[in-house]
């Protein structure tokens, strides 16, 4: 049997047995994006924070069944309850349960880290590739807006636009903290795919298509788009890493979703005064929000490895 | 050189005057003003009109700002709305506590990440560059306010109180009222821990590119050539390689500028520390108008200056660039 060779480095084993001749699969080519899926597989980091991310998406998913408690009930009762089985990461000072919190707090954390990056995603890349496209005049102008925000410290943007939003809690509260977190986000993408667009569009692949009369839209989406998608998927993830810590700052500020929704930046504010007697009551969201973050930076490095070796 | 200079100089004018003008329109879009905070709950519909009418409020929002740059141009950067004192002097006042915090913790930044990542980069695919590669992914994912929470925990509550937990002892030299603490030591002791956890996440990052642009250099012809000439070890590590594999670590950091200052505001509210980052974000929720145009004009001064040095240093690591 001739084992197709695979992605990056040739290995003896995967060399075709000698005495066999040597047949290109007939039917089906790899693309360089399935090769790097295939390096991805190897990969020990990807793997590891492929699984982190995986175990917190089911957590944010099942948070109710996982959850022993409300994370909003309160008991005047239990107040500072120190870990113990029934509550195993103990209570803070409303005698909320501390485990439930934070594994709903998983929930805000995620919500925002990649909902937030999509939606700079969804923006950015459109204004991105119709600069790099089109050039001239349009180019001028959606590359002034995206310097404009890129000018400015990022965490005073988006600071400023929390205030604007005015956070509240709940639902409602999430989406304004992605909102911000997104505006501030957006010019990175914009500029990552007008760099990859003006060097894509001079292809002869792209300049066959004018000639054939193909329309802009379809080059853009079918031709343009797909080879640029590589240094987007790594940004991406590596993006949702910053933007869930951006989450978890401004929460920190007190700019978040609003209590009584469990976010883990506030929760870790919250608990700082009471961090004498209590230690477990900001360890445990820092702890959160530390696994969460390292889980996407792994994740991410591994592709980055796996699907960008120039960038390695 | 110099003319480039005055030509940077120049051009950082309108990135500050743009950033100062969107902040400016920003917090004037908020809903309520600080009229209302300022006069508390009673309080009739013509004294706020009054009020208001005092501080130049009822003015179209570009004409308040035009009046705010002129006086700027004169050196007066404003009246706080909320507490009467000059915007000025509280910036002044504010300013050196966050400049140590940010130097010292750009010292600690560098002194943990030049040997890690050559380190990591000489010995690459050791158990030492495993351990710096590790540790510099440990760092780069915990935010600021968690490794200050953790070093809390060590050094201010697991170790008998070594080290105060907030507040702040001025310089000798420094203190801006007649009542501050002032030693030197005591300085220390309070700046010790806000720099180490704003340091701690830089020093990670650092370490990751430093590795990565050494790896490349030590690749190239000329590092081959100066070992081939039989120079020591030493001088073909620090004089040819780390000072070309700087350049883009170097670059990459002035872009993080943004994270420095949303990390000196929250490692300054961990640590509740009289500086810029507390004045900043107070201001900010306050709709103090006058203190967050102050602050924002400081940090776009920051910003824009940080990013000249960066430029700056590039022709000090590589004398082939030059800038005409």
């Amino acid at each position: 049997m001739v084992k197709p060779i695979s992605g990056g480095s040739l290995r003896e084993a995967e060399l075709p047995v000698s005495g066999v001749a040597w047949r290109a699969p007939a039917a089906r080519s790899e693309s360089p994006f399935v090769q790097g899926l295939r390096r991805l597989r190897r990969s020990m980091t990807a793997l590891i924070g492929a699984g982190i991310v995986a175990v917190l998406l089911v957590v944010a998913l099942f948070a109710d069944v996982l959850a022993p408690f409300s994370p909003t009930d309160t008991d005047q009762t239990t107040t500072f309850a120190a870990p113990s089985w029934e509550h195993p990461l103990g209570t803070d000072q409303l005698g909320r349960d501390m485990l439930s919190r934070v594994i709903h707090g998983t929930r805000i954390s995620l919500i925002v880290g990649v909902s937030s990056v999509l939606l700079a995603l969804f923006v950015g890349v459109p204004f991105g590739m119709i600069a790099g496209y089109y050039g001239g005049q349009v180019d001028r102008l959606v590359m002034r807006v995206m310097d404009l925000i890129l000018a400015f410290p990022i965490y005073l943007l988006a600071i400023i636009l929390m205030v604007i939003f005015t956070p509240t809690a709940g639902l409602l509260g999430t989406m304004k903290v992605t909102g911000a977190i997104a505006i501030v986000r957006i010019p990175i993408y914009a500029r990552l795919v007008r760099g990859s667009v003006l060097s894509i569009k001079e292809k002869e692949y792209v300049e066959a298509c004018r000639a054939l009369g193909v329309r802009d839209p379809w080059i853009l989406f079918r031709h343009v788009l797909p080879n640029c998608l590589a240094p987007i998927i790594v940004t991406t993830t590596l993006g949702i890493a910053t933007s869930i810590i951006v989450e978890a700052t401004l929460s920190f500020l007190g700019l978040g979703t609003q209590p009584p929704t469990p976010s883990w930046g506030w929760d870790l504010k919250a608990n700082v005064a009471f961090i004498q007697a209590n230690m477990w009551l900001s360890l445990f969201p820092g702890l959160a929000i530390f696994v969460t973050v390292l889980g996407f930076n792994l994740f991410g490095d591994g592709l980055r490895d796996a699907l960008d070796p120039r960038l390695k | 050189m110099r003319t480039y200079f005055i030509k940077r100089l120049l051009e950082m004018v309108p990135t500050i005057l743009m950033i100062t003008l969107v902040v400016f329109i920003m917090m004037r879009s908020i809903p309520g003003d600080p009229v209302v905070a300022m006069l508390g709950d009673a309080y009739t519909q013509e004294d706020a009109e009054r009020v208001r009418h005092d501080y130049g409020l009822d003015k179209p929002v570009v004409v308040q700002y035009l009046i705010w740059l002129g006086k700027l141009v004169q050196g007066d950067w404003g009246t706080s709305i909320l507490s009467g004192r000059p915007v000025l002097q509280d910036v002044m006042i504010r300013l050196p506590v966050t400049f140590e915090l940010i130097v010292l913790s750009m010292g600690v930044a560098l002194a943990i990440a030049i040997p890690a990542g050559i380190i990591g980069a000489l010995r690459q695919n050791t158990w030492a560059d495993y351990t710096a590669t590790s540790v510099a992914m440990i760092g780069v994912s915990i935010p600021e306010f968690f490794i200050g929470v953790l070093l809390l925990l060590i050094f201010s509550i697991g170790l008998g109180g070594w080290l105060p937990s907030s507040g702040w002892v001025y310089l000798p030299g420094t203190c801006p009222t007649m009542v501050c603490g002032v030693s030197l030591w005591g300085n220390l002791q309070h700046v010790l821990m806000p720099a180490l956890a704003l340091g701690v996440g830089r020093a990670a990052l650092l370490t990751r590119l430093l590795r990565a642009s050494m790896l490349e250099v030590i690749r190239t012809e000329y590092v081959t050539t100066a070992r081939a000439k039989g120079l020591a070890e030493k001088p073909v590590v620090f004089k040819h390689a780390l000072k070309n594999a700087l350049i883009p670590t170097i670059t990459v950091m002035g872009l993080q500028v943004g994270f420095l200052i949303g990390g000196a505001i929250v490692v300054e509210t961990l640590f509740a520390m009289p500086g810029l980052g507390t004045f900043g974000i107070d201001a900010i929720i306050a709709r103090d108008y006058q203190q967050v145009q102050g602050f924002a004009l400081i940090t776009a001064f920051a910003f824009v200056g940080i990013n000249l040095l960066v430029d700056l240093t590039y022709t000090f690591l590589d004398p082939r660039i030059r800038y005409a």
